[in-house]
């Protein structure tokens, strides 16, 4: 019997069912706003520190130093993130309301300054006896304190060319020193993604693909074991199955429920972009920098293409057994049972991608990318983070497609038997038996 | 060219839920299924409506295997009930209608006229979780029959029902017979099946131990019952044990009830009543009753068990097993 106006019908059901109901709209929005504040979290990160900048008080006990340490130590808080400031020359400090170092005199008031949270620090300089500078910060007691560990950059730049300085370096020279080196690094292989420079942005992406890949099949997965469940403990089934076969059902149920489910993941996604697009302005209001620390890699086409199908024919293969996994169970606790060994092995692949990662040319990473219950996950990661002969993304998604007939076709049997089945405990047994008779 | 249940045997593990029961139902009547609890009648249904297949035997419906048949041959009343309980009335019946390939427009109307039929039109954009038991009981009833199907079976359609919409239930029923349709139901109210049914089958630990016309059925008992009341102390009928032929088989306040070998005329128990001196206020001939026979052919103990289970189902019809 042909498949397709059933399934239809009984997808558009379940997906009218699903995005009306008022968890559906919560979940949604909420993980909508969420997405959104995350993308926008450096300006706000950025904002907050540039409504509470730091004020440190200098205290100067050493009157032979070349340079003035209050700039320099400005400049080390002010610029942070730039990783070249500190060194060489000090410059003026740059403008805006950056962070607020004052030179003070006398070091009791501004310790007791710092003692009633008026000042954030307060970092004395003397001549020790050796001749080297001698620091003492107090302050904030976290050791991983931000201005904490700008203030111990900055005295470490200090000191070094206070050295220079004595040994009778000019300052001209040393920040000929310190310019960093001509250095070059060609990859061995020509087209080894990692030699991009967008390869920071390919390692975001592969984190993205693999966990919303993973969390597509837990939650969706889990929707659609968890609606078939309700219609066999709620004996709605029986009417289906006269209505319709197996198979419709089936299908039906997973599109619907995959349909609701990209839904969620279209919201999401559309927060992002706003997220991004908002982004810019917004921080500039701030007067912070609030791009994100990467770059996007450009993809082409088939890529993204590859990137659907792997994600559809995942989420469908890992889905229609979730349907038969749910058709098992006579009460809607035992749901969870029944789903159990689908959840390890989509958690398997979500483990051995991460750990893949960082090793995507080894052998047994190719070969388990190319296995249909972890390519979805795997071949993405490996697509983005190394080069993939088209072969093997073919060969992947061919092995899928393969699978995905078969659990068709075993998870339709299960189902019809599974279905009429109730009162027994969960057993893959008794539904095998009465698999051989049905439909 | 009837539908023909031929040689069905159905074994779950070590159960044997039909051993080799065969059946007919002509085009057009009603037919009415008996059995005890477990003797295989809601098997016997799915098995028709092939949505589980038999270990060996077949179901033809007007020459055709049922698995070849389109499933809107059929529609299905099942004994456990269940709808969507947060769906609409009018959007799961529409929905139901579809999957029967009806056309939406066509189903529309088909809703409205049914509602208004069972007289709760009201109901249309109701939840069926909001709905009484016995009326969502209707509306299940209409999921069976919207896409007016040629054959319909239903597995206990009366329990639930209070005696007026039993009654409604009743001239759907007549309503679709006289429309060339055929219906097939389980019951286990016998007064039903006598009020409704042309012709039956019992079945009895999976095994069909008799079917056929309710009537040929009733004369093959090979006896006849007669009731007899006269007027005096009542207290007199010993006399009737001393005919040949004659066992009394109940006696009531106001009358006794008196079975006869077929090989005998009712009419003497009458004449010697009279010869008695009796003044006779009732004389009836008539056919054994269907709880007669079903207990002639399952037994007292079904009986009783049938009683017990009506006695705890009946508040409520799904109680799961």
């Amino acid at each position: 019997m042909n498949v397709f106006p059933n399934a239809l019908h009984v997808a558009r059901r379940e997906y009218l069912f699903r995005v009306r109901g008022r968890t559906f709209i919560i979940t949604t929005l909420l993980l909508a706003v969420a997405v959104a504040a995350v993308t926008m979290l450096p300006t706000f990160l950025g904002a907050l520190g540039v409504a509470d900048p730091p004020e440190i008080a200098v205290h100067v006990d050493a009157d032979d130093l070349s340079s003035d340490p209050v700039t320099a130590i400005q400049v080390a808080l002010t610029a942070a993130g730039d990783p070249g400031g500190v060194e060489g020359e000090v410059t003026a400090p740059p403008e805006g309301d950056g962070a607020r170092v004052t030179r003070t005199d006398d070091p009791e008031e501004a310790a007791d300054a710092v003692r009633n949270e008026e000042l954030d620090g307060l970092l004395t300089i003397t001549r020790g006896e050796s001749g080297d500078l001698a620091f003492e910060y107090l302050g904030d007691a976290n050791p991983m304190g931000r201005t904490r560990i700008l203030i111990t950059q900055a005295a470490t730049a200090i000191t070094v060319s206070d050295r220079l300085e004595r040994a009778g370096v000019s300052a001209g020279e040393s920040a000929e020193l310190f310019a960093p080196p001509d250095f070059t690094a060609t990859a061995a292989d020509p087209d080894d993604a990692r030699d991009e420079e967008d390869f920071g942005g390919a390692v975001v992406l592969t984190y993205v693909v693999v966990i919303l890949t993973f969390m597509a099949i837990l939650t969706y997965g889990n929707w659609v074991a968890q609606s078939v469940a309700e219609e066999k403990s709620g004996r709605v089934m029986e009417l289906l199955i006269t209505a319709a076969t197996p198979r419709q059902l089936l299908t039906g149920k997973v599109l619907g429920t995959g349909a609701a489910g990209l839904t969620q993941y279209l919201a999401m996604i559309v927060a992002l972009v706003i997220g991004f697009a908002i982004n810019g302005p917004v921080s500039e209001i701030f007067g912070v920098a609030g791009q994100l620390p990467f770059t996007l890699p450009a993809l082409e086409a088939g890529w993204v293409i590859a990137f659907t199908a792997f994600f559809l024919l995942g989420f469908i293969l890992y889905s229609t057994l979730y349907a038969a996994a749910g058709s098992m169970v006579s009460r809607i606790e035992d749901v969870q049972q029944a789903v159990g060994p689908l959840i390890y092995l989509a958690m398997a692949g979500y483990f051995v991608s991460f750990v893949a990662m960082n090793i995507p040319d080894e052998g047994w990473v190719k070969l388990v990318s190319l296995v249909p219950f972890f390519s979805p996950y795997l071949m993405p990661a490996r697509m983005l983070l190394s080069n993939v002969a088209p072969w093997e993304v073919l060969v992947a998604l061919a092995l899928l497609v393969g699978t995905l007939v078969l659990a068709m076709w075993l998870a339709s049997r299960v189902y019809s038997a599974g279905v009429l089945l109730y009162g027994q405990r969960v057993g893959i047994r008794s539904v095998l038996r009465a698999t051989r008779v049905s439909r | 060219m009837s539908l023909i249940v031929d040689s069905v045997t159905k074994r779950f593990g070590d159960v044997l839920a039909l051993d080799d029961a065969s059946f007919a139902v002509e085009p057009g009547r009603i037919f009415g299924l008996l059995g005890a609890n477990g003797a295989g009648k809601t098997t016997s249904m799915r098995i028709v409506l092939d949505i589980l297949r038999p270990d060996s035997g077949r179901v033809t419906w007007k020459g055709v295997e049922n698995t070849e048949l389109p499933r809107r041959t059929w529609g299905y009343l099942p004994e456990e009930r269940g709808l969507y309980s947060r769906m609409k009335v009018g959007e799961q019946l529409r929905f139901f209608a579809a999957l029967y390939g009806v056309p939406d427009a066509d189903a529309r109307s088909v809703v409205d006229e049914w509602l208004e039929r069972f007289r709760i039109p009201e109901y249309l954009d109701r939840k069926v979780e909001e709905l009484s038991k016995g009326n969502q009981q209707k509306i299940q009833f209409m999921a069976a029959i919207l896409h007016d199907p040629d054959v319909l079976i239903m597995d206990e359609p009366f329990t639930g029902l209070d005696p007026v919409n039993v009654r409604l239930l009743k001239e759907a029923f007549l309503q679709m017979r006289d429309r060339g349709k055929t219906l097939i139901f389980s019951t286990h109210q016998m007064e039903q099946v006598e009020e409704l049914c042309e012709s039956i089958a019992i079945v009895d630990r999976g095994r069909v131990v008799v079917s056929g016309a309710l009537r040929d059925v009733k004369r093959a008992m090979g006896r006849q019952v007669v009731r007899l009341a006269t007027d005096g102390d009542g207290h007199g009928v010993e006399w009737l044990t001393e005919l040949p032929g004659v066992t009394i088989a109940t006696q009531r306040e106001d009358y006794v009830e008196i079975r006869v070998t077929a090989d005998r005329d009712p009419e003497t128990i009458l004449h010697s009543a009279l010869e008695r001196g009796n003044r006779v206020t009732r004389f009836e001939i008539a056919d054994p009753s269907l709880e007669e026979i079903f207990v002639e052919h399952v037994g007292r103990r079904a009986v009783d068990e049938e009683e017990e289970h009506l006695a705890s189902a009946t508040p409520s019809a799904s109680d799961g097993r």
